[in-house]
């Protein structure tokens, strides 16, 4: 144990009650809030510190073994059969999602008719899905839903694998949305806006292309 | 001069695995528009974590699988609120937090959540005898023979990302107080880290 009042600063300041003295003068939650800012702005005194240095190289391993620590668990964790996941999926409301009642047409004046937002939103999905080498994300209806037969743009987003052309891509989305919203609905469309907002770069790991813009 | 297209009729199991390739983003957009299937993909891919997350701060696994249905069924209530549904993760890992924490409010008078400082378990000696557990292993032992306090600290600040501030108000204690909790956790750790390595 080194006395307090010889201090070393190769000696290991977490087996002392003395962090200054091994630490060039500082404290281990001064290390621990200057990695947590970046190292910025350059602290001189920390970055010329040799035993700053190997200090803070410990705390790097120790955020590092934590970062890792909850997967690990997560992924040692006994296989569990699929009750858990049922138990969800039974619990959750699922027509809290049929979003605005769009008017249809209907030649008698007694009879009203409504397809819901969530239902075109789900016929666009559902044909998007159809085109190979793109995945379907939101999908918004812009427009007056109100009244029967006014115009009404279709936005989509979109992901894509890479090497896949966007234009073509993009294009074969639309005419295949457009296709089925003529065959399933009366809706008028003004146009189908489609975004692509990631791109994958791999088709079994997308996980390298979640960055997205 | 198009890729082929799908077909028209997909298969359930082939848009199951379209899914499981698509990001977080493109998960929660779908989930919000109602598409149960692209939600079950997101409740599969960030339960286990979720429930280890809850293990660690209830420890009980009975009580982290509850809380996890719970989370999720917010979830799916509350994802259209989310601004940036790419950061679904630290969103879910915040409402386990909470309703992690809620219980053991609940549950307070056998905790020892108002109760500082309970002294750590006298065997600090068992990193030699785990010498062949892996680092993770290894330090989750570690973490576990933290006193209760300090434990929790430290993991709702690096588990659940919160700032000091969050973590003083949701354990309802002072700022300083935190503070001194996770330099004594912090200290420990790298001690029983660094005899290990």
């Amino acid at each position: 144990m080194t006395p307090p009042n010889m201090p070393d600063a190769t000696s290991d300041w977490y087996l002392s009650d003395n962090e200054p003295g091994h630490l060039d003068g500082h404290t281990i939650e001064e290390l621990n809030d200057y990695l947590d800012r970046g190292r910025v702005p350059a602290n001189l005194s920390i970055d010329t510190s040799p035993a700053c240095q190997i200090a803070l190289a410990s705390l790097e391993r120790l955020s590092s073994a934590m970062s890792s620590l909850l997967q690990d668990e997560a992924d040692r964790a006994d296989v569990r059969d699929d009750s858990w996941v049922t138990a969800i999926m039974d619990g959750i409301v699922r027509d809290a999602r049929s979003g605005r009642d769009i008017p249809l047409e209907h030649p008698s004046p007694h009879a009203r008719l409504f397809v819901t937002e969530g239902a075109v939103r789900g016929l666009v999905r559902a044909a998007g899905d159809t085109v190979a080498n793109l995945i379907v994300g939101r999908c918004r209806l812009d427009g007056d839903l109100a009244t029967p037969g006014a115009p009404i743009t279709i936005a989509i987003n979109a992901s894509i694998y890479r090497g896949e052309s966007i234009p073509a891509l993009a294009e074969q989305l639309r005419q295949t949305v457009a296709a089925a919203l003529s065959a399933h609905t009366e809706l008028t469309i003004a146009a189908i806006d489609v975004t692509i907002q990631n791109i994958y770069l791999t088709r079994h790991d997308p996980e390298i292309g979640q960055d997205t813009p | 001069m198009f890729p082929a297209n799908r077909g028209a009729a997909v298969p359930d199991s082939q848009i199951r695995a379209l899914l499981e390739h698509a990001d977080d983003r493109t998960l929660v957009e779908r989930t919000v528009d109602g598409d149960i299937r692209a939600f079950e993909v997101l409740v599969r891919r960030h339960g286990p974590l979720m429930r280890a997350y809850a293990t660690r701060i209830l420890g009980s696994n009975d009580e982290a699988d509850d809380v996890v249905q719970e989370t999720f069924i917010t979830a799916w209530a509350k994802l259209p609120t989310l601004e940036n549904p790419a950061l679904a993760k630290g969103w879910l890992m915040r409402i386990v937090s909470h309703k992690s924490i809620d219980r053991i409010r609940a549950r307070r008078h056998h905790s020892s959540l108002d109760n500082l400082d309970v002294p750590a378990p006298d065997h600090h000696s068992p990193i030699t005898a785990v010498e062949a557990l892996s680092r993770s292993e290894a330090l989750s032992q570690v973490l576990s023979e933290l006193p209760t306090n300090q434990r929790r600290c430290w993991e709702l600040k690096e588990f659940g990302d919160y700032s000091y501030a969050e973590i003083a108000e949701e354990l309802d204690l002072p700022v300083s107080t935190i503070r001194g909790l996770l330099a004594r956790a912090r200290k420990t750790l790298i001690r029983e880290m660094e005899a290990w390595r």
